[in-house]
């Protein structure tokens, strides 16, 4: 590690960063850095809320092209730096920080939009381009990604490639992984490749889903070609309100089953009803489990779905509509959750336990995960709600809450404690079914469950992870891979 | 501390992520320093640790923002992580820690202060340094004025203290805009209207907050010419408005501009993706150019990709200084509301 500008290495290397992308673009400011020591991840915000050192980059590095990462690549190699790519530093896992100092690869200059196909209805640009401005340009054209996530204000569609994210309406149009038409990476070592133009083929194993959710340690995602959609005719919303979790989870599962086509579920269990949606919203709601769907599309396709999805709800579950109105106050809101105050903060100890399992699992995934935190940390509060749903199963997206007069005062006595939940809640997940992460990734926070979850297979991703990078200078340390 | 008025917006802001597509300064720099969060977050580690406040690179961070305000606009609760800034700003000032440039701007701002109001009337029309430098508002309002038969002064000669506040030099702004209003006032005016936004909001919002009693109505020209009721003889077509950071985001929406537009039979088209971002060069921090140009050059050049024909496209603007600069960077076609109504009537 460098980190000292007394060593004169240290400008030595800094040259040829500057030669690589220019002076401008190789920051060395206590700004920059320090921006870049904290992510949405717990552990680094109560680190510096203690008043804490984080952990700070030695050099912050804005490529303008893939020639320009490849560049900083060799650098990197040849001196056996830590890179660490950053998208918007929105990542909730610790993916992105510099835990091992070198260098921090922001790619948020690689913004470039370069079209859309309207003949195949796919979009092309850099990754490091916000989600927002990306959505917002395919939007002045009559289309959208419909990769919607409550991130999608600063996190950069390379953050949601690298750790294979999800958005509100991923139940019908997917996640990002089935978004995906190519790629251009640039591998740890420096080539600049492409993976086939199109996701369907038998044309040997599929190179975009090898980097798909690699989080920064296979290289460096820098393009991407992604399918859009028009603007759907019509988008209708409806809310039900079921007298438990239990009733309301299969109702949601019948609906999957049903294989009509809902463009988002969510289903909220009794706690989470009534501390969370009814403060956001603003909405008187009775004890229960609030449901919300939708449908999109032509407005008569739409129609016909509605109707026989409210026949399940209210014929065979006996669900309470809370009509359009109810659903449309989620889909209005859907964002709201996440700014101040709404979203948890310090001195709050909080984390989002998400995973998913098929539907014969999730149930015992849930009250697993519940009982294990009940259990055992009785001062925190755990909620849950179902959000991204399949064919075979949902996502949980459970959270556990401890007031600011539960967390311990001492920053390492703090860590230990949340760490002492995510192991014990996650080891609940995976008994029953589940695995240790959805769709924030698993970096930093879970890289340690990763042997635990892949068991004898885990050799073969540290095998593709030694081949790809011999110098294990691609994000070290993070989704259970060796550090330095 | 001038920042514990606004713990809220420190503790609020500094790990929030919502407002990070607005962040205008660092959609140029690409920086991460360069968005309310992270200032948000320096700045709380400047109440566990004061003496991080001397930090060259985080002073210069905070002077380099474009103050929009439209990260406090689109947020829900609206925290106000530029008026924290402009308060860590004054604490520098306070404690002796703003750096030279600030210093020397603000120097040259008060020594250069000396009001002068030409004529006599109820009407008095503030020409401040942007407005003069357009050399097309003053004689747009003027013909507009003309055609509407109505006897107005001037008044100019430095600044009213809004560029001294966004600098930190509180005080100073203060003493600036008492002796502004006082001119004003002993003018006689019943009326003061202003091409400049950043007056607006000095007058509208600063004064209140300095204890500063503004004892006459304060119009923006958009609503003032609005209320001459005036009949366009031809439309003003279509045309592209880009909002101006005081007007929209600082004043709630303020309808004037647009509604005056579609009085002039104006055709709104929607400018670039979206009416979130701030499109300004930088308006809100008045004196950016000042600290650093090249930073408005590049607020320009993000302006003009956004644009859907850069040549032809008739890009109208509330704020004579976004027409400064957007007009020496790119090559728009940028007329004031003032130039645009004048043009038609």
């Amino acid at each position: 590690m460098l980190s000292s500008k007394d060593n004169y290495m240290y400008e030595m290397i800094r040259t040829e960063l500057t030669d690589a992308v220019g002076e401008e673009f190789v920051g060395t400011g206590n700004a920059d850095k320090f921006g870049h020591s904290v992510d949405y991840y717990w552990i680094p915000e109560m680190w510096h809320d203690r008043g804490m050192p984080t952990p700070k980059p030695d050099f912050v590095v804005h490529p303008g092209s893939a020639e320009e990462v490849s560049k900083v690549m060799k650098i990197a190699n040849h001196y056996h730096i830590p890179v660490v790519p950053w998208g918007g530093g929105s990542g909730s896992q610790g993916g992105a920080l510099p835990v091992y100092g070198g260098i921090i690869l922001d790619m948020k200059r690689m913004n470039k939009f370069i079209g859309i196909d309207k003949e195949s209805l796919t979009v092309t640009c850099q990754t490091g381009m916000i989600a927002r401005h990306l959505e917002w340009r395919c939007n002045k054209e009559g289309f959208s990604t419909m990769h919607l996530p409550a991130s999608i204000a600063c996190a950069t569609i390379g953050g949601f490639l690298a750790h294979r994210g999800t958005g509100v309406l991923s139940t019908k149009y997917g996640k990002i992984e089935d978004m995906v038409m190519s790629l251009e990476v640039v591998t740890p070592t420096g080539e600049i490749i492409r993976t086939l133009p199109v996701p369907r083929h038998a044309s040997g194993p599929d190179l975009t889903m090898l980097f798909l959710g690699s989080e920064g340690t296979l290289g460096v995602i820098t393009e991407v070609t992604l399918k859009v959609h028009p603007e759907p005719e019509a988008r209708e919303f409806r809310a039900y309100i079921f007298k438990d979790f239990h009733t309301a989870m299969s109702a949601g599962a019948e609906l999957m089953r049903s294989r009509l086509q809902p463009c988002a579920i969510r289903l909220y269990d009794e706690e989470e009803t009534i501390h969370h949606v009814r403060r956001v919203f603003g909405m008187e709601l009775d004890k229960g489990a609030y449901l919300v769907f939708g449908f999109d599309g032509p407005a008569d396709i739409v129609e016909c779905q509605m109707r026989r999805a409210r026949a399940i709800m209210e014929e065979k579950y006996h669900g309470k509509d809370l009509g359009s109105k109810g659903g449309d106050l989620w889909w209005q809101n859907k964002y709201k959750f996440f700014y101040p105050p709404f979203m948890f903060h310090i001195p709050q100890a909080f984390g989002t336990l998400d995973t998913v399992a098929t539907f014969a699992n999730i149930e015992n995934v849930y009250h697993a995960m519940k009982k294990v935190v009940n259990e055992n940390f009785p001062q925190a509060r755990f909620i849950g709600h179902f959000s991204h749903w399949y064919e075979w199963g949902c996502m949980l997206y459970a959270r556990f809450i401890f007031e600011g007069e539960n967390v311990p005062e001492d920053p390492a006595e703090a860590a230990a404690l949340y760490n002492r939940v995510w192991d014990m809640a996650i080891r609940a997940a995976i008994a029953n079914g589940g695995v240790i992460n959805e769709h924030h990734g698993v970096g930093l926070k879970l890289g340690r469950l990763m042997k635990e979850l892949y068991g004898p297979a885990m050799p073969v991703l540290e095998g593709i992870k030694k081949q790809l990078d011999p110098n294990n200078i691609m994000n070290p340390g993070k989704l259970g891979f060796k550090g330095i | 501390m001038n920042i514990d008025k606004y713990t809220d917006a420190i503790k609020n802001c500094r790990f929030c992520f919502m407002c990070r597509h607005l962040s205008g300064i660092g959609n140029v720099t690409f920086t991460e320093a360069d968005t309310p969060r992270v200032r948000a977050s320096m700045i709380y580690g400047v109440t566990m640790d004061p003496e991080k406040m001397a930090d060259k690179d985080f002073i210069d961070t905070l002077y380099r923002s474009d103050l929009s305000r439209a990260c406090c606009f689109h947020c829900v609760n609206h925290y106000d992580e530029n008026s924290l800034n402009i308060a860590m700003r004054t604490d520098l000032v306070e404690k002796g820690l703003a750096p030279d440039y600030a210093k020397a701007i603000a120097e040259n701002l008060k020594s250069s202060s000396n009001w002068e109001i030409s004529g006599a009337a109820e009407v008095l029309y503030f020409t401040d340094r942007y407005t003069l430098q357009t050399g097309t508002v003053a004689p747009a309002f003027d013909a507009i004025m003309k055609k509407a038969g109505i006897n107005y002064a001037t008044v100019s000669g430095g600044c009213i203290g809004r560029a001294l506040k966004v600098l930190g030099f509180a005080q100073d702004a203060k003493a600036a805009a008492e002796k502004f209003v006082s001119t004003v006032k002993a003018a006689g005016a019943k009326t003061l209207v202003v091409s400049n936004p950043a007056a607006y909001e000095l007058l509208k919002n600063d004064c209140a907050e300095f204890g500063i009693e503004v004892p006459f109505a304060v119009m923006h020209t958009s609503e003032y010419i609005l209320s001459l009721g005036l009949k366009a003889a031809k439309a003003a077509g279509d045309i592209y408005y880009l909002e101006s950071d005081y007007l929209k985001n600082y004043n709630d929406n303020l309808p004037f501009p647009r509604q005056l537009l579609a009085a002039v039979n104006a055709n709104i088209k929607p400018f670039g993706t979206n009416n979130e971002e701030s499109y300004t060069c930088g308006e809100g921090a008045v004196l950016l150019p000042e600290i650093d140009e090249t930073l408005v050059a590049k607020l320009a050049a993000y302006i003009a990709d956004r644009a859907d024909d850069p040549a032809n496209d008739k890009i109208v603007v509330a704020s004579p200084y976004t027409k400064i600069f957007l007009s020496k960077y790119t090559k728009l076609n940028v007329a004031t509301l003032e130039e645009v109504v004048a043009e038609v009537l």
